[in-house]
């Protein structure tokens, strides 16, 4: 019983020699792929010479002009996000540079009212200098 | 080829005349001893690039800013280090000593010294003149619980800075009548 399977399932999966309609379509979109790269010579032909069959057919449906004006999606997305970032760095730099200006001008304050408080010691021994 | 020499002469003797011109800025210690012994410390460093930025951001309508501008105008530079104490006299003479040194050198004149016995507030202003302006100011304070070296660098009008006075809450001083009654007096 198990004979008789096995001898089937061999029979079954035997390697079995490709129809010639294969092979003749196999040749035919080879031939189409070439005349797409060259895309120069419809009709197959390259120097001059045979080097596809007539019944070349395309592989794609989409005609080699559609695929070519395809929209780019991620273009403008691209651009947009670049200047997004542009705006964001500008912006980082100019919040940066304003913390810095204002802490800057918060030091010279505080240095002159250091050196006015000194001053005005200078000003009382003075005053009491004068006065004794 | 000639007037290549003459710009190549004027350009040595001006680099000779700018080394030789004496520089305002006082090399102010680390101070760290004293930093970590104090209980407050101020510490500001504001060069030329850091007082226009600070310039920029004031409002020249403001009385008390537009002062500030005139008077930050021609400095190159303020550094202040004020260290406050909590207890009496922490700090050393010797801490001064190399400031002090600095202030021995040509340029710099003295223009105010005041001792307190009673207070022990001393307070020495020294100021660096050059062709009759004033381009550098220096001024230590030492009193029993706080010790303050200020160094002014740049064309510093007094005018201007004595303007101020009065708006941080400090009264008005003269400094000349200040320097004539105390300038000569024995220490």
């Amino acid at each position: 019983m198990s004979e008789d399977l096995d001898a089937r399932l061999r029979d079954a999966l035997r390697p079995v020699a490709p129809r010639s309609e294969l092979t003749e379509a196999l040749i035919a979109r080879l031939g189409g792929n070439q005349n797409l790269n060259a895309g120069h010579e419809p009709g197959g032909r390259h120097d001059g010479k045979d080097a596809a069959p007539a019944i070349a057919a395309p592989v794609s449906r989409v005609p080699p002009t559609r695929r070519l004006q395809r929209p780019v999606w991620w273009l403008p997305l691209g651009l947009a996000a670049s200047l997004l970032l542009a705006v964001g760095i500008q912006g980082a730099h100019e919040r940066e540079q304003r913390e810095k200006g204002m802490e800057a001008r918060r030091q010279v304050f505080e240095a002159l009212r250091v050196t006015n408080q000194k001053l005005d010691l200078v000003a009382r021994a003075v005053r009491e200098e004068s006065k004794s | 080829m000639s007037r290549v020499f003459v710009c190549l002469v004027a350009i040595m003797l001006w680099s000779v005349a700018a080394q030789a011109a004496p520089d305002a800025r006082l090399v102010l210690p680390d101070f760290a001893g004293l930093e970590k012994k104090a209980t407050d410390t101020v510490s500001i460093t504001l060069d030329a690039g850091l007082l226009s930025l600070a310039s920029g951001f004031m409002n020249s309508n403001d009385p008390k800013d537009a002062t500030t501008q005139q008077i930050i105008k021609g400095l190159r530079g303020i550094y202040v280090r004020s260290f406050t104490f909590d207890h009496d006299f922490v700090y050393q003479a010797s801490d001064l000593e190399a400031v002090r040194k600095q202030l021995e050198a040509p340029g710099w004149n003295r223009l105010v010294q005041t001792r307190s016995k009673k207070t022990h507030e001393d307070v020495d202003i020294y100021v660096m003149v050059e062709n009759q302006q004033a381009t550098g100011l220096a001024l230590i304070s030492s009193e029993p619980r706080e010790l303050t070296i200020v160094n002014i660098v740049g064309a510093i009008d007094l005018e201007k800075l004595r303007k101020l006075e009065g708006q941080f809450g400090v009264p008005k001083i003269d400094l000349d009548s200040a320097a004539s009654a105390v300038g000569d007096k024995p220490h």
